[in-house]
């Protein structure tokens, strides 16, 4: 077991998490099921002054998650320290088979709270208060995936064994490795270049459309191509190593830190383009889901140029390709 | 989803702060004292990881010893000539040192033995033989000391020589030929040198004999193969790398930081308990303070944002405050007590300066312990106040 | 336009202690009318002035001002519905006494986040309105009783709503005062504004431009 400061703080911010999470289930629970805006009973009155301390326990728990994703990163790249053979965050999470499923939980959970929290707002804006059982329901299926999140990240950090050899994400993220990331590495190089550019190209051009589903569909794909071809391509250009595909090491001092912009804007344009098909389903303001189209869009422009960079000066410094 | 930030709302905020100054004023220093403490810890604990890792820099890449029993035993000479062979050994040479328990103090010194024609292994030590004629002394046995140990001698009245106590109990005279100060400060206080001979005599080794084989390995990606290799041709023998080393102080550090993670909790946990009542309590001057706000049209989530810039205001001025004194207490006053957690109540103390060490990850360590444990505690408390029934609080 | 319909508000402490504070109240206040709702402590005509002022929620029955369901909005449209178009007037002020006048009379205003020059417009308006003009950065607790009342209309006001309540206004106020604030009401009238007193003190019972007198007993009117 890793016992540093930061895995333990972790684990006490995160035992705050279970209680006050626990506590928001119990009360949507009781929401979900006894909710009825027309009632004038004292347990209605009841209800609505608890849906206050839901919102509230949630908020808290989103915003102070992504603060931890941050410090959870910088963690693990110390803990690289102390495991022999890692050399960055990616070796740690290889360290354990649970090490990528934890990484996946964070990033979904992530996006999930993002999105109660963008129901509770169209919510609050309803005179009826119309979406509040959706969004205690909702809450319910989130807590579940949250608190498997705890468990697995408990479990990872009390499984670490300091003496057991890892692999280094240079051997992790390369074709020759036998993990389940390899299999990306079987896929044409310019194939994915394709795939990303014309992704990107129509969500261009569903952006003028202004077609809610295609636009969602389209994030989608985008985000899982984006992340595809920042391991196979672009983050060989940030490393200038045709090898190193490591997501990690990009976020590290190195490298300036570029990972962070790198992923932040990637976050940003899809969570909004998510957003609006979330926006479509609950009601049809226009005025906002228009906003949400700039902020996603302009955050998805700003990713792929900042991935396009490096390729494009790598070439025109060097007058060749990796 | 962007609203400016309300600026009267933080103003209010700090208004109701101060309505309330002997309460709030209680809080804050009860906390930023919790917090100044744990920083504190970590920061001594950092500056002195710094400070070790520093030697570690100086520190021998292999380190081979003799295992008879599972315990550290004298090893031979001899096997020097096959490491130097493998490929990748730039030297290998013999360690003669112990440690020497003198009794009248209580203390340990720790004695090298030094043969001034062979190779150092550290620099330091070069630097001392260079400025320490050791040649000019070569017919009577003498040794140069450190600034603590000289101390110690002079306490107990040897000022010239002093008296080695051999293991067969016979007296061994050696003068005190001079005193260094090493620049790594954790290991000038406790040492002294001897020549190789002297040493070997105080010990009762045998001349072929040494205390452990140090290696230079000239590329570091290669000290694990050679450690390998040593180890499949001497199996008797322990072969430490500077990386195992490292790691082990890195968990030792690690270990101690967390015990005083663990009372930390302790007391968060009652601050959570003291925050969370005095918050609760709330008397009916606050109540009707609620309670007018809303009949003025305050919703009750202003009224929860209002009550959340107080907790964060607290909890962040209590941890800037406290991030601020720990760093004033740890590298301007040089941390008075706590510094000996970590560096053990010995007798020699070592009197060296904490080295200034900003690490990002430990602010973000004691900011995760503190302000978004103080604000889950208002959670609930703020909560209450703001949903009361305001036609009950009006009359 | 203010229509109560079936109000009801009982009060559960538990099961054996239970008050019916409204019983079946029905009531119609025309816009721009002053009520005077008469009756002892404890009749119930507080909790009428927090149905209106959609501060309490009732057992059953529903109040509905300007074609809004005041009744049935939740928290955040019935704050707003507040702030735009209901003035309180408390008994005993309950200004904040260690902050100045100006900071006082601000405070509605806060969550709504104004730009600085809409918010010194508005507070220099409704302090010139109520004359507390010259002492704007004054602290409340040293001012005399008059001004203090001042300001506690000129915090009601800002918002400049369509309505105000005023719950016992002078009952810890010696005769200049009410009187003076009597005049104020006045003035208030006559800028057409709806105005609702809940009061036991007899200097409201014969007042020249009262619309209407309704005594309030056991949580009934008695019209």
């Amino acid at each position: 077991m890793i016992l540093s400061p930061e895995v333990l703080t972790i684990i006490i911010i995160n035992i705050i998490f279970l209680v006050f999470g626990t506590i928001a289930f119990i009360l949507s629970l009781k929401i979900f099921f006894n909710w009825n805006i027309n009632a004038t009973s004292k347990k209605q009155y009841n209800l609505e002054k608890q849906s206050f301390l839901t919102a509230t326990i949630i908020k808290y728990i989103l915003f102070i998650k992504i603060l931890l994703f941050i410090f959870f990163v910088f963690t693990l790249d110390k803990i690289s320290n102390v495991l022999t053979g890692a050399m960055c965050a990616a070796g740690v999470i290889d360290a354990t088979s649970y090490g990528i499923y934890l990484l996946l939980f964070k990033l979904i959970n992530i996006y999930l709270f993002g999105f109660w929290l963008f129901i509770h707002k169209f919510d609050m804006n309803t005179k009826e208060l119309k979406y509040t059982k959706l969004k205690f329901g909702f809450y319910l299926f989130i807590f579940i995936l949250f608190i498997s999140e705890i468990i697995i990240e408990i479990t990872m950090f009390s499984s670490i064994d300091v003496d057991k050899l890892v692999s280094c994400c240079g051997t992790i993220y390369s074709n020759s490795s036998e993990s389940y990331i390899s299999s990306i590495f079987t896929l044409n190089q310019s194939l994915i270049l394709i795939v990303f550019y014309s992704l990107f190209a129509l969500l261009i051009l569903f952006y003028f459309l202004k077609n809610d589903y295609l636009y969602l569909i389209g994030n989608l794909l985008f985000l899982i191509a984006s992340i595809i071809s920042l391991i196979i391509f672009f983050g060989t250009y940030i490393y200038e190593l045709p090898s190193h595909h490591c997501p990690f090491c990009m976020l590290q001092k190195e490298y300036y830190y570029i990972g962070y912009f790198v992923y932040l804007t990637l976050f940003l344009g899809t969570f909004y383009g998510f957003a609006i098909g979330i926006s479509n389903m609950l009601s049809q303001d226009k005025q906002k889901i228009k906003s949400y189209y700039k902020i996603s869009m302009t955050f998805i422009i700003i990713y792929t140029l900042l991935v396009s960079y490096f390729p494009l000066f790598f070439y025109l410094k060097n007058g060749v390709f990796l | 989803m962007k609203n400016k930030i309300n600026l009267y709302l933080i103003e209010y905020a700090i208004n109701s702060l101060l309505r309330q100054k002997l309460k709030n004023g209680f809080i804050l220093v009860i906390f930023t004292l919790l917090i100044s403490l744990l920083a504190s810890i970590f920061f001594i604990s950092n500056s002195i990881k710094y400070e070790l890792n520093s030697t570690l820099k100086s520190l021998p890449e292999i380190t081979i010893q003799k295992l008879k029993a599972g315990r550290h035993y004298d090893i031979n000479v001899d096997i020097i000539d096959e490491i130097i062979n493998i490929a990748g050994v730039e030297d290998a040479i013999p360690r003669v040192w112990g440690y020497y328990y003198f009794e009248n103090s209580g203390v340990n010194f720790s004695i090298i033995g030094i043969d001034e024609f062979e190779n150092q292994y550290k620099d330091s030590l070069k630097r001392i033989i260079k400025e320490n004629d050791f040649s000019k002394n070569s017919n009577e046995d003498f040794m140069i000391v450190g600034s603590g140990v000289k101390k110690i001698l002079d306490e107990n009245y040897y000022k010239e020589y002093f008296n080695f106590i051999k293991p067969n109990g016979s007296f061994k005279q050696v003068n005190i030929a001079g005193v260094f100060d090493s620049s790594l400060q954790l290991e000038a206080n406790d040492t002294i040198l001897l020549p190789l001979k002297t040493a070997l005599e105080i010990f009762d080794m045998e001349e072929n004999m040494a205390t452990d084989i140090v290696v230079k390995v000239s590329n570091p990606e290669e000290i694990l193969t050679i450690a390998s290799k040593i180890k499949l041709l001497y199996p008797d023998s322990r072969v430490i790398t500077n990386k195992d080393i490292e790691m082990s102080y890195q968990n030792i550090f690690d270990y101690k930081g967390g015990i005083f993670l663990a009372l930390f909790i302790v007391s968060i946990f009652t601050f959570f308990i003291i925050v969370y009542d005095k918050v609760s309590g709330l008397s009916s001057e606050e109540k009707k303070e609620i309670g007018i706000l809303k009949a003025l049209g305050w919703k009750i989530e202003d009224v929860l944002k209002e009550k959340f810039y107080e907790s964060f205001i607290i909890s962040f001025i209590a941890y800037v405050i406290g991030i601020l004194s720990a760093m004033s207490f740890v590298y301007i006053f040089q941390a008075p007590l706590l510094s000996n957690i970590f560096t053990g109540y010995s007798m020699l103390k070592t009197s060296f300066e904490l080295p200034f060490v900003l690490d990002f990850t430990t602010l973000f360590l004691v900011f995760f312990l503190s302000v978004p444990i103080y604000i889950a505690a208002t959670i609930i408390p703020s909560w209450r106040s703001a949903t009361i029934e305001t036609d009950k609080v009006l009359r | 336009m203010i229509k109560i319909k079936n109000l009801t508000k009982i009060y559960e402490v538990n099961k054996n202690n239970i008050t019916t504070a409204l019983n079946n109240i029905n009531l119609e206040i025309n816009e721009g009318e002053l009520i005077i709702l008469k009756g002892s402590s404890g009749s119930g005509k507080s909790t009428i002035l927090s149905t209106i002022a959609g501060l309490s929620k009732p057992t059953s029955g529903e109040v509905i001002i300007n074609n809004e369901r005041i009744s049935k909005l939740p928290d955040n449209f019935a704050s707003i519905f507040r702030r735009e178009h209901i003035g309180f007037i408390f008994q005993k002020y309950n200004l904040i006494p260690n902050i100045s006048v100006k900071e006082n009379i601000l405070i509605p205003l806060i969550p709504q986040n104004p730009s600085s020059e809409v918010a010194e417009k508005l507070l220099i308006n409704v302090m010139r309105k109520f004359k507390i003009e010259h002492k704007k950065d004054d602290i409340v607790k040293n001012l005399s009783g008059g001004e203090q009342q001042r300001v506690a209309i000129a915090r009601s006001q800002i918002n400049n709503p369509s309505i105000i309540i005023a719950d016992e206004p002078t009952a810890n106020l010696d005769k200049e005062l009410s009187i003076h604030f009597i005049d104020i009401l006045r003035e208030l009238k006559q800028a057409g504004k709806t105005i609702i007193v809940a009061t036991h003190d007899p200097l409201f019972f014969d007042l020249d431009f009262t619309d209407r007198l309704i005594e309030v007993s056991n949580g009934e009117l008695l019209l």
